[in-house]
């Protein structure tokens, strides 16, 4: 059995807090997971496999969670997967149950990512426990400032990335941050946590899961022939790299360029600023934006700002990032990657309520972790062959 | 054998429990075990989905117990500092009176000839409860639950919503030999890097390979690296308060470009610097702790003994393409 | 003749099983995967897909997988991934991506060091955080609970599971890289004190650091790899409710369904090698395999002569591969299992051409 082509029929997430104190931590992700077979018509019985993917154990203190897990999303005499990569588990976990369909495997999978920060502390996760944790935001500034001073940008796109992230999250309802009087003064004089990267420039820690189903052609077909439109996986890709070693361009990763790459050959993309109608990228501190927007090719090297500096990013632009807010919105960080996937395929279906982009046919969701050395990527389109 | 390091990963997670933990949790500190109708079974302690099925349960409670049948049982001769109790002990699974399933506890029965499936167990109940398994200090023989005395089981003023897990693992990690001969040139006060003998790049400390052509690197690949070098990259971290913090203030960790050599020491300590004053370019050398001063980490920092690095006052370099010596 | 898409396992290679090592995680990946690839003659290079097993409680450290990247040469930059499983299930993904049809090799990886730290304090955390993780119920009780409950029902004895434990460690000592090796005697054995009820120290595993990797192959390199490639014929998992006390412990439901699945029934199974870290799971597992006393099961030792925690599993695999490839069994099966009294287990079928 070779390649199926995969059709995304059912879309589930939680409302992203600070603390959602209100459920339990099977019962968040069971919200998500419900919410999902509700938009696919589908119950618990007519699932098929379960993929699991969230970020360390530690931020919960949950080991192997999977196995907690497995009566609570309906996986009793089922097959129930885990998968770990690290800020790219999101991104992964939907790769992956997408493949169970691909293999022809399975015919319905549920791929469901989720993170509770508040039952722990990110910062300790990160750092094993041990004191002096510089967090993702001290480990990736050095970067940030390298990307800075390599494109010659100026210090303001990273203020107009964050409040144009802030303002899409204003048109999504399961958004964690809502700063309705969001502005680049606002983000401007927002502390400086780790400089470059200021206050409003950063992600949330949030409370969050999400859920995706997957099913086979007939299945999607099945679904648009009943007025549900799918959206179907024209590709996935994945590379990791070493996180450090003399010679290493962290700013514009081999990994990412060669992800891209893998990723668009198979879709049959040869310019992906004209051919992709908007992506999910995963941005948790606002620079990461043109970071990916030139990692990926999207954009030349050193151009990335030009495109969030001309408004091309937004919405309304000829390449809108991160319509949902994006992780600088909303950070339940082992879902993270894979809300970006879900959006993606939100959007490609149209069903993406305010934050719609007009004639979104094909998008690309995107998560990266770890030193800037895990990719995970995929494109979804509203039809097996959008360029044809 | 390897010398061992010590290191303990401890957190106090906090739970929230959701409606049907949380009923279950605040019916404990009014000493009442509850379960919940699954179609015409109870199934004691409670769940928010059948666990065949993974369909939702409606919150529909019942009380079942306090005193229950032991039908599986085994004998704990030595408890671990997470167990209920600090004495030999019984774990099993207990079938309380209404329930139709077990549940795991603790059962205080003296003695592992006190055991027997089919016997009666009834709770010891603790005096001070606070909405958590826990509150059931154990289980004991009979059909009398223990209760403290002029206990009146009253409701707690507030449903209980939290439970705290305090999770405390110590982990002792060998050393590897690599580590401590970048430990032991660095008592000499000597900066050990390892060259890789397929493609040439080299790296500082022990890491014992080279990511790049995977292989192991062993004492004849090491070199001793300059000691000097170039402030290229920085950051500044806002500690967060977390269990186990050491940093209270802004605190900052450097990236040094070595002196003559394509290598980058990632996120190293500052010396005699106001994190304000902190820029690209600032000479340094490194600095070594003393013998009295030397904190073993085990490795761990590829490099004990390096204290940091600290001014040496010579003008800066000016290299306009320093910034990007980030790795 | 196969099919183009068909998978094989073409090499393996596991490190010395020891109660300690002092080598990191990375380093015996390192090894692992360096031997694996040598006897097929494919260089980190022909790897299309990597995939590791590893568990952050294990060894520790948050992204503890994240340096052992180290190990794969991932330069250029790799197609891989990770799972917090078993290197069984790793294995999993590298055939599900097998399929695509697009790239021929994968290596898989499982590895962990279970010295560093007292299991007993670990494996509560694996348990659901509400009901049983704050009374730190522990791997060896539910190994013992599941024992007392086969013995209860009449399946099997304790000295059933002494003969187990004999068996096993004496076939051990023609497998150079076990770890707990030796002629022992059911009737001294049963004189011992019980560890924890009905469980006595034999019925246990060892504490053990390792890791294994295995090189898998697509129809066409697996041919020209090997004489006779282990082919996959199945490969499926399954996993049950995760409280044991809400199962039936003299069962185990979701390995009948697992194998059946890969097609168990499809043909005799000439030898299996279990998961199976206490005696009486090997007992249980047999039963629901319907592998009667003629077909030899943990010829290696198995679990019982080394056991490590993330790698056991694909251990496990890797010796069923062996003994087609070396051509003296033409069809094993293979078993991986995780969580408390074999919650989730995984079943691998091979066969080899005839």
């Amino acid at each position: 059995m070779s390649f199926q082509p995969t059709a995304i029929v059912g879309i589930g997430q939680t409302h992203h807090t600070p603390r959602r104190r209100d459920v339990s931590f099977p019962g968040l992700i069971r919200e998500a997971a419900v919410r999902a077979l509700d938009d696919a018509q589908m119950t618990w019985s007519d699932i098929d496999a379960v993929v699991l993917g969230k970020a360390p154990d530690l931020f919960e203190g949950v080991m192997k969670p999977e196995l907690y897990m497995s009566d609570a999303l309906g996986a009793t005499g089922k097959p129930m997967f885990r998968v770990h990569t690290a800020g790219s588990v999101g991104g992964t976990t939907g790769i992956v149950a997408s493949h169970h369909v691909q293999a022809g495997v399975h015919t319905r999978v549920m791929a469901v990512a989720f993170e509770k920060q508040s039952e722990g502390n990110a910062q300790f996760a990160l750092g094993s426990g041990r004191g002096a944790s510089l967090g993702a935001g001290g480990a990736f500034a050095p970067f940030i400032r390298s990307y800075i001073n390599r494109s010659g940008a100026p210090e303001h796109i990273g203020w107009q990335v964050a409040v144009k992230d802030r303002q899409n999250a204003l048109k999504n309802e399961y958004a964690h941050l809502k700063i309705a009087d969001i502005s680049i003064e606002k983000v401007r004089e927002s502390p400086m946590m780790w400089e470059p990267i200021r206050y409003l420039e950063s992600c949330p820690s949030s409370d969050g899961a999400c859920a995706v189903i997957f099913t086979d052609e007939d299945g999607g077909n099945a679904a648009a022939s009943d007025g549900r439109q799918p959206a179907w996986v024209l590709g996935t890709a994945v590379r990791s790299e070493p996180g450090s070693f003399p010679g290493r361009d962290a700013v514009r990763p081999q990994g990412a360029i060669d992800c891209a790459w893998d990723l668009y050959g198979q879709v049959g993309i040869t310019n992906p600023r004209e051919q992709i109608d908007m992506a999910e990228l995963y941005v948790p501190f606002s620079w990461f934006e043109p970071i990916w927007l030139e990692g990926h090719d999207i954009a030349e090297v050193g151009e990335g700002w030009k495109m969030v500096d001309s408004g091309e990013t937004e919405i309304g632009g000829a390449f809108p990032v991160n319509c949902s807010g994006g992780v600088l919105s909303s950070n339940p960080i082992g879902a993270s990657g894979l809300l970006r996937f879900a959006e993606a395929a939100l959007q490609v279906r149209g069903m993406a309520g305010e934050h719609q982009v007009d004639g979104a046919n094909v998008a690309l969701g995107q998560a990266y972790g770890a030193n800037m050395q895990y990719f995970a990527m995929w494109i979804v389109a509203n039809s097996l062959d959008p360029f044809g | 054998m390897p010398r061992l390091v010590e290191h303990r990963i401890q957190f106090p997670y906090k739970r929230s429990l959701g409606p049907v933990f949380g009923a279950f949790m605040t019916a404990l500190v009014e000493r009442k075990i509850l379960g919940i109708r699954n179609g015409n079974k109870v199934l004691a302690p409670p769940l928010e989905w059948d666990p065949q099925t993974g369909e939702e349960l409606a919150p529909d409670f019942v009380e079942v117990g306090p005193a229950g049948t032991v039908t599986n049982w085994t004998w704990v001769p030595e408890p671990t500092e997470q167990h209920p109790l600090d004495r030999s002990f019984a774990f099993a699974c207990i079938q309380l009176d209404g329930a139709h399933n077990s549940m795991i506890h603790a059962v205080d029965a003296g003695t592992m000839d006190a055991m027997s499936a089919g016997m009666r167990v009834a709770p010891r109940w603790r005096a001070e409860r606070i909405g958590k398994i826990n509150d059931i200090e154990c289980f004991v023989p009979g059909e009398d639950p223990e209760i403290p005395e002029g206990d009146t089981g009253e409701a707690p003023e507030e449903p209980v919503t939290m439970m705290e897990y305090f999770a405390s693992i110590t982990y002792r990690n060998p050393v590897s030999e690599n580590a401590e001969r970048a430990g032991a040139a660095g008592k000499e006060k000597r900066l050990l890097g390892q060259q890789c003998p397929v493609c040439a790049r080299i790296y500082a400390g022990g890491r014992g390979y080279c990511p790049i052509d995977a292989v192991e690197l062993t004492p004849e690949h090491d070199v001793d690296l300059p000691q000097r070098g170039v402030v290229s990259n920085y950051t500044i971290v806002t500690p967060v308060q977390y269990p186990g913090q050491t940093e209270t203030e802004a605190f900052a960790r450097v990236m040094i470009r070595l002196d003559g050599v394509d290598v980058v020491l990632g996120y190293q300590g500052l010396i005699d610097v106001p994190v304000a004053e902190i820029h690209p370019g600032i000479r340094v050398a490194a600095m070594w702790a003393s013998e009295a001063e030397r904190e073993d980490d085990g490795g761990r920092s590829m490099i004990s003994g390096l204290v940091g690095w600290i001014p040496t006052g010579e003008p800066d370099d000016t290299s306009p393409d320093l910034l990007n010596k980030v790795l | 003749m196969r099919n183009d898409t068909d998978i094989a396992i073409v090499s393996w290679a596991t490190t010395p099983m020891v109660r300690q090592t002092g080598n990191t995680e990375t380093q015996l990946l390192l090894h692992a995967i360096t031997d694996a690839l040598e006897p097929v003659g494919l260089t980190r290079a022909d790897v299309d897909f990597t995939c590791a097993g590893s568990c952050d409680y294990i060894s520790g450290a948050t992204f503890s997988f994240v340096g052992n990247l180290d190990a794969i040469g991932a330069w250029p930059p790799k197609r891989d991934s990770h799972v917090e499983m078993d290197g069984a299930w790793a294995m999993y993904e590298a055939w599900l991506r097998l399929h695509h049809g697009d790239i021929e090799i994968a290596v898989v990886t499982g590895s962990g060091r279970s010295s560093t730290a007292n299991p007993a304090l670990i494996y509560p955390m694996e348990m659901d955080p509400y009901y049983l993780a704050p009374l730190g119920v522990d791997p060896l009780t539910f190994a013992a609970l599941q024992a007392r409950a086969l013995i209860d029902a009449g399946k099997i004895t304790e000295r059933d599971m002494a003969e187990v434990a004999v068996r096993s460690r004496r076939d051990a000592k023609s497998n150079p890289h076990a770890q707990v090796t030796g002629n022992f005697d059911v009737d001294k054995l049963l004189e011992e004190d019980y560890v924890r009820a009905p469980l006595r120290r034999h019925d246990l595993p060892p504490i053990t650091d390792g890791a294994c990797a295995v090189v898998l192959a697509t129809a066409r390199r697996a041919e020209q790899l090997r004489e006779r490639p282990a082919w996959i014929t199945g490969l499926e998992h399954r996993t049950e409710c995760h409280n044991p006390a809400l199962r039936e412990l003299t069962d185990s439901p979701s390995t009948r369904i697992a194998a059946e699945a890969a097609g168990i029934g499809d043909g005799p199974i000439d030898l299996a090698e279990l998961q199976a870290a206490f005696t009486h799971e090997e007992l249980l597992l047999r039963e629901v395999l319907g592998l009667d006393d003629s077909v030899p099961v943990n010829q290696s030792g198995g679990a019982l002569a080394a056991n490590p925690i993330m790698a056991t599993g694909l251990v496990r695999i890797s010796e069923a591969a062996r003994h087609i490839v070396e051509g003296d069994k033409q069809r094993t099966l293979a078993h991986s299992t995780s969580g408390p009294c074999l919650q989730q287990n995984l079943v691998c079928i091979l066969e080899g051409d005839s």
